[in-house]
């Protein structure tokens, strides 16, 4: 009689421990959703309020550590018995506001009751399996942006076909580069290059009243504006590591698009004055 | 008349900027006439604070002052979209980039190097220190702009996406 007990006891688990992992599985799920979700640009603090949100649905209380590069989760059972630590190395993904929007989703839906753990998991695994946005659309809309964006700093129409030719160019190239997976920042200073000395065709041929404008707008599709907002955002949330790393990424590759300008600028040999 | 269909257009092309740098950071297909609305307002915001009757408004305080609407609104906009507040300020701001200045940064940093004269260096050190200063004031009020809105506003910033 005992014996059958013990049996029933191991084959049918109490109501709901099914749903709940051990602190290994939790810690493994979360450090790969954390590294994710840090990968595709989100901020330390949307990092940890989503891993806290899904590791209170389960009982236990994450302390993590988020470094440039890595993060660190060590997961512990309510009573504070068990533990299991993990450090992960972040997944290079790319800025992803649609993986992040989906991650942060699921998280809500975890914490909420609505997914079970194994659930998660496996919608989890879908997310990172979503592809980016079509890059020929991308490669448009960028241009068409950029084209824009000289006609909000005065630029005319000459100025907007220009930067649409040199933004055309340069997008193509940093997404050709990028896929060939050359060095972001040779990258960005190619593409600065090359459209820095179509951007100057303004000066070159004398075409429209605002050739300044067009070379000067060539080049800003290449601003990493996200990694400097989040260097604020960062700091502003006492992360001070990150933000100064997320800083310095954008800093660098700032001055390498402003490299590229600057050879550019030699190379056509624009006089100023 | 005229003024008006100046602010009309300032905002369009914001818009249009909004939607093309967005899709460079892949958002959700429903957040992109979120961002061109909120990049329209915010620009269309910094050009009534510059261009005005009263005298035009400093750069750094309309930009600050424009992207703290930028912040206020996509704190409002993010749980009907269901995506994370950030996903709308990042293409909201860019249109308000101080790229002139930025580009005469590094004009007068190449004029700098290539002059050697005392006075014509000064010069064009003025000049470098000048663009580059306001270039980085003015991008920072923005980024702190747009970001207070999302710190002040945690619960309805967090709870985007539930």
């Amino acid at each position: 009689m005992t014996t059958t007990t013990k049996n029933n006891e191991l084959n049918t688990p109490p109501a709901g421990a099914a749903e709940m992992p051990s602190p290994k599985e939790a810690c493994i799920f979360l450090s790969d959703y954390a590294s994710w979700l840090l990968g595709c640009g989100a901020t330390c603090i949307r990092i940890e309020k989503n891993v806290r949100r899904m590791a209170g649905r389960w009982n236990m209380e994450p302390e993590m550590t988020i470094l440039p590069s890595h993060i660190h989760i060590t997961v512990w059972n309510r009573d504070r018995s068990h533990s299991y630590s993990n450090n992960v190395r972040l997944h290079h993904t790319g800025i992803s506001f649609d993986i992040n929007t989906r991650l942060s989703k699921l998280s809500w839906a975890v914490a909420d009751g609505k997914t079970s753990f194994a659930e998660a998991r496996r919608e989890f695994e879908e997310i990172v399996r979503v592809r980016p946005a079509n890059p020929w659309m991308v490669w448009l809309l960028a241009s068409l942006a950029n084209m824009s964006f000289c006609r909000l700093f005065g630029g005319d129409f000459a100025a907007m076909l220009i930067v649409l030719c040199g933004t055309l160019a340069g997008y193509k190239l940093k997404q050709v580069m990028l896929e060939d997976g050359r060095d972001v920042r040779f990258t960005f200073f190619c593409c600065a290059f090359f459209s820095s000395v179509i951007g100057a065709a303004g000066y070159v041929f004398h075409w429209g009243d605002t050739p300044e404008i067009a070379l000067a707008t060539s080049v800003l599709y290449l601003i990493p504006g996200i990694p400097y907002i989040n260097s604020v955002s960062d700091l502003l949330d006492g992360h001070y590591i990150c933000s100064f790393s997320r800083f310095m990424n954008a800093a660098v590759l700032t001055a390498c698009l402003s490299a590229g300008l600057c050879g550019g600028l030699l190379l056509m040999n624009i006089q100023w004055l | 008349m005229t003024y008006l269909f100046n602010i009309l257009q300032d905002g369009f092309f914001a818009a249009i900027a909004a939607i093309g740098f967005a899709s460079i950071s892949n958002p959700p297909r429903q957040a992109y006439k979120y961002c061109a609305l909120i990049a329209a307002i915010g620009h269309a915001t910094r050009y009534v604070l510059t261009h005005n009757a009263w005298g035009g408004m400093n750069l750094i305080g309309a930009s600050f002052i424009a992207s703290l609407a930028i912040g206020l609104l996509t704190v409002f906009f993010a749980p009907r979209a269901k995506c994370p507040a950030e996903t709308f300020s990042f293409p909201a701001l860019l249109p308000m980039i101080p790229g002139m200045y930025a580009y005469r940064t590094v004009e007068a940093l190449l004029l700098c190097l290539t002059h050697q004269e005392e006075a014509a260096f000064n010069h064009y050190f003025y000049l470098l220190a000048y663009n580059g200063l306001t270039c980085m004031f003015i991008v920072l009020s923005m980024v702190v702009g747009a970001t207070v809105p999302i710190f002040l506003f945690k619960n309805t910033s967090f709870k985007a996406t539930r």
